[in-house]
């Protein structure tokens, strides 16, 4: 579970970023983060990832305050987290079978456990038979299943996407949705950034949208409410 | 970190051969700064070994005007060769000297034609052990000598050791000063060929952040991998030295030491050569610490 209480995230004085947010997402759920350009979507994924510190307020990630996390807790905390991002972020000198391996390896898990592991995942991905490609070598779209692909090849508990679908045409959109949806379906907490208000109406789920760092919208579509109060701070 | 050793020194491996020319760049910057630093103690090698061949006939001579019986003089002998610096004690006498004296003025001998052996003292020739060829120690035999009062006067070659000592501490000092210049500058030179290597890396530096790298798993294959080109560096300088040392060195360095009496030049020996290539090896490491020291950031702020 992700509690958020009264996080303020000022960049310079004055100025915030995240006015007064108080959040709370249950384990297991898929929320859109939405909002215009500069509104704090950016900036509220990365205090979950800790990439950022709140100027206020405190944060809880399954009972634990990570608001003032050192860097040496930073990078066990990032292990049960996966990140996608809208430029990929991969690593371009190693293959694709490298990238998704990396997380693996950090952990250090077994060699053939690794191997097994990232196989299954680009298959899962439709990649298995680019293993030895670099990621330039693939299209915008491969390169953003690979990213996703590393992200939850640890099975994460949570999955921070910001703008995963950015830059991507409809049809792979749609592709990678479903990979969240699967990882989702497996129990990960999934946190979904953007502004696509067709991707939200396609794959409708909890809304929480921000505007100018302020939460100005909680909203759990109608149909997809198990019960009244479920989900929602 | 759970990952074996084997990883970081595989992962190390590949950088290089994935940024060939930066690698080259940096073998080459301490392959000719550690070069340079051998070129310089080979011949502060050779040259302290002149020296100490020149301190070989250094000696003290004790004069005695009035000689004793010959069982005394031998009793004077015993006992100065009791001495810990005292390596040998020859008896001159006045003959001798004589003799050895009309031979050092070769042709010109028949200017003291008519004198006799009286005109010069007779003297106990006392050679010093290595390690006693030092002022100081030269000057504890002279002391002790002094107060036994039974030499009339006593010669050591103050002057010129004084300067051959000045000269091998300015030999030492220079030696020194300009290695650590030169291992500082290469040091310098690699740490900022590294920073140039994680500049261009810096996007999959913060990418190995995001999946849960810790700080460690990040820099050991980059220390290693400045380690490993700081071998291969200090393995170039060896290389290097030793073939300037046998087609350069051997034979201007060799002809001037021929002069001085001295055969045969060296090269470094094994303990410096494995200290050079060590050497090297430190430099690439601490190059690498220094350029990483600010990199690998996890971004809390």
């Amino acid at each position: 579970m992700i509690q958020l209480y009264n996080v303020c995230k000022a960049y310079q004085r004055e100025q915030y970023a995240l006015k007064d947010i108080t959040l709370k997402i249950d384990k297991g759920a898929f929320v859109y983060l939405t909002g215009p350009s500069g509104a704090g979507k950016s900036t509220l994924l990365k205090l979950l990832y800790c990439a950022e510190r709140p100027t206020r307020g405190q944060i809880l990630v399954n009972g634990r305050n990570i608001t003032r996390y050192g860097a040496a807790k930073i990078p066990y905390l990032r292990r049960n987290i996966g990140i996608v991002f809208q430029d990929f972020k991969l690593l371009n000198r190693r293959t694709i079978f490298e990238n998704v391996a990396f997380p693996l390896e950090v952990q250090g898990r077994k060699r053939f456990e690794i191997s097994k592991k990232v196989y299954q995942m680009l298959k899962k991905v439709g990649l298995q038979h680019r293993l030895n490609h670099h990621p330039v070598q693939l299209s915008g779209g491969d390169q953003q299943r690979v990213a996703v692909a590393r992200a939850v090849v640890v099975d994460p508990q949570i999955l921070l996407a910001d703008e995963p679908t950015g830059n991507l045409d409809p049809e792979v959109t749609l592709d990678i949705m479903e990979l969240f949806k699967g990882a989702n379906a497996r129990g990960t907490t999934v946190i979904m950034a953007t502004h696509d208000r067709d991707l939200i109406r396609q794959f409708p789920r909890r809304v929480v949208a921000l505007d100018a760092g302020h939460l100005s919208l909680d909203d759990m579509p109608l149909f997809v409410r198990p019960s009244a109060s479920s989900g929602s701070s | 970190m759970h990952a074996p050793g084997g990883y970081f020194f595989k992962r190390a491996l590949r950088n290089m051969q994935q940024s060939p020319v930066l690698s080259l760049a940096s073998i080459g910057t301490v392959a000719v700064a550690l070069a340079l630093l051998a070129f310089f103690a080979i011949t502060v090698l050779n040259v302290q070994q002149l020296t100490a061949s020149w301190s070989k006939s250094l000696a003290i001579v004790a004069y005695i005007d009035d000689v004793p019986e010959q069982s005394v003089v031998e009793s004077w002998i015993a006992r100065i060769e009791d001495y810990p610096e005292v390596a040998a004690v020859v008896f001159v006498s006045r003959d001798t000297a004589f003799e050895r004296f009309r031979k050092r003025l070769g042709e010109d001998a028949d200017l003291i034609e008519g004198l006799g052996a009286s005109i010069l003292p007779a003297s106990l020739e006392i050679s010093l052990t290595e390690d006693a060829r030092s002022q100081a120690a030269v000057q504890a035999v002279v002391e002790r000598l002094r107060k036994d009062q039974r030499f009339d006067d006593l010669q050591y070659g103050q002057g010129w050791l004084e300067k051959l000592e000045a000269f091998l501490l300015i030999l030492r000092f220079c030696g020194a000063g300009l290695g650590g210049f030169l291992v500082f500058a290469a040091l310098v030179i690699v740490a900022n060929t590294i920073k140039l290597t994680l500049y261009a890396r810096q996007d999959e530096l913060e990418a190995m952040t995001m999946v849960g790298a810790t700080s460690l798993f990040i820099k050991l294959p980059y220390l290693v991998e400045g380690a490993l080109q700081g071998l291969f560096g200090g393995l170039a300088a060896l290389g290097l030295s030793f073939v300037v040392f046998r087609f350069v060195l051997q034979k201007s360095l060799g002809s001037l030491l021929l002069i001085t009496g001295i055969d045969t030049i060296h090269f470094l020996p094994p303990i410096w050569q494995f200290m050079l290539v060590v050497c090297g090896s430190l430099v690439g490491l601490m190059g690498s610490l220094f350029a990483l020291r600010k990199f690998v950031r996890f971004g809390a702020s």
